[in-house]
């Protein structure tokens, strides 16, 4: 059974058709590319996977069974997904990062906020530091870490690295695919950056104009050269 | 005071007239027709309140508070237009308000369950918990509209609707909440409240006024502390839809 499945989705969004005859499946395991035009309809296709949002047609399966008919907040500690556009919330870095063992009705655990900081290169002292002390990527950063304390099964990435310089880029890649190895994520991120993409996934799915283009193999993607469109 | 020398205080109308008019404020119509609502208005209920008080019918005077009940409601309703079930959420978290509050005093014999008593009591209670239902629901629009992101990222981290809008939630009581609080706090150095006033002007001695205007202030701090809380509790469901999606 495919962990995710996509049936025949169509999402219309103020009567106008966002995404269209989409039906692809996700492996347990996988990492996939997410790639298309601006516009195209990846941040709605998270959206949608991640429950924020209802299919208008169609089906999404998560292990066989109809996200609709799961309870949401079961769901979404399920899938974990990293805004496009960062947000942190309340006051200070040290909030935002023990929410996710508040909402578990956990004691936060400092030993793993402390390896993911450094895992991420972050200084162990960002965590008294107020959100608007924080540049871009730090914030992104953050983002991220605290989407990884809910440890999902899925993780959603909505360019997750676009405001970092290369280094850290590469330092956030690294992080991703330890949560692959280590915890057997699977992984789905959106990326302007084919580059990355190529570094990343093992699986490409084209967007163009809310259907699906290409979807396959990594190298099946980048011989045809899908990505000069 | 005898009616020629109320008829009199109207000049002070007209210098608000003409200070409208030689600086073109454009409010003259609004004024001359607010001045002869508030008269015929008054009148009226003096009226009413005096049959009321005079029959004191225990089943009109609670139709009557009611009637205050609904009527405060569809005003504070307009607050929240566009959030499901405004009315009846307005009109239960009032009518909380005041039968709480009501209920203490009454249990606690600081007054009876006569009209001359409990409408104007009630009136206070009623007056203020619609100003600070208004006050909750115009926050927690504006607050959803504006923090979209906020709440779907903890929805997203596993939140459900209420742990998500809890931030928001105690915001919005405390923005409701504060203008009774500042009030309180400068009650007798900024502001000799109305209804103190009134009984002192009445003849009644200072000290009988003051007494009855502690016992107002507590009630009308309880009666805003429950309609904020039960206003915001019940309306910040009305974003979410049965899927904890924001609507
Ligand atoms: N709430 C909404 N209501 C109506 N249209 C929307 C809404 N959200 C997004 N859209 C439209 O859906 C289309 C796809 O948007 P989406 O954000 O999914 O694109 P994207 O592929 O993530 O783009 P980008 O790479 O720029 O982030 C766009 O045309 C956008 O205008
Ligand atoms: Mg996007």
């Amino acid at each position: 059974m495919p962990l995710l499945e996509l049936v025949n989705i169509r999402l219309a969004l103020q009567e106008k058709t966002i995404l269209d005859e989409l039906s692809f499946q996700v492996d347990s395991g996988d990492i996939i590319g997410l790639l298309g035009t601006s516009g195209s309809g990846k941040t709605s296709l998270f959206r949608m996977i991640n429950l924020l949002q209802s299919p208008t047609q169609g089906t999404v399966l998560y292990r066989g069974k109809d996200t609709l008919t799961y309870q949401p907040t079961t769901l979404r500690r399920e899938i974990g997904y990293v805004f496009q556009k960062t947000y942190l919330f309340g006051d200070t870095i040290k909030e935002n990062l023990i929410y996710p063992y508040q909402l578990l009705k956990q004691e936060p655990d400092f030993q793993e906020i402390t390896d993911y900081l450094a895992k991420a290169n972050l200084p162990q002292d960002i965590i008294t530091k107020k959100i608007n002390e924080l540049s871009g990527g730090e914030q992104q950063r953050i983002a991220l870490i605290r989407s990884l304390l809910v440890k999902p099964h899925i993780l959603l990435l909505d360019e997750v690295t676009a405001s970092l310089d290369e280094e850290n880029t590469l330092i956030i890649e690294k992080l991703i695919l330890d949560q692959h190895q280590t915890r057997n994520v699977t992984i789905l991120f959106i990326s302007h950056n084919t580059q990355q993409a190529e570094r990343l996934a093992q699986k490409i799915l084209y967007l163009a104009k809310g259907r699906i283009s290409f979807y396959g193999n990594k190298g099946e993607f980048f011989e045809r050269g899908l990505n000069n469109e | 005071m005898n009616d020629l020398s109320l008829a009199m205080t109207f000049s002070l109308v007209l210098l608000a007239l003409f200070l409208s008019q030689k600086n073109k404020i454009g409010l003259e119509k609004e004024l001359v027709v607010g001045s002869i609502r508030a008269v015929v208005q008054l009148t009226l209920i003096g009226f009413v309140l005096t049959y009321v008080f005079n029959l004191n019918n225990y089943a009109l005077t609670t139709l009557l508070l009611v009637l205050m009940v609904y009527n405060a409601a569809t005003v504070a309703a307009k607050r929240g237009q566009g959030i499901d079930h405004i009315l009846r959420i307005a009109f239960t978290a009032l009518l909380a308000s005041l039968v709480i509050t009501l209920g203490t005093l009454l249990f606690f014999g600081a007054i009876h369950y006569q009209p001359s008593e409990v409408i104007p009591i009630s009136g206070m209670v009623v007056g203020n918990s619609m100003v600070a239902a208004g006050l909750v629901f115009n926050s927690l629009r504006d607050k959803f509209q504006h923090r979209r992101d906020e709440v779907e990222i903890k929805l997203c981290l596993g939140a459900n609707a209420k742990e998500s809008s809890v931030a928001i939630i105690r915001e919005t009581i405390r923005t409701a909440m504060l203008p009774n609080v500042d009030s309180m706090k400068t009650l007798g150095i900024v502001q000799l409240p109305g209804m103190m006033t009134g009984l002192i002007l009445a003849g009644l001695s200072p000290m009988i006024a003051i007494k009855y205007q502690i016992m107002v202030t507590f009630m009308i701090t309880g009666a805003v502390a429950i309609t904020t809380f039960s206003a915001s509790y019940w309306a910040y469901k009305s974003f979410f839809n049965e899927l904890e999606q924001l609507q």
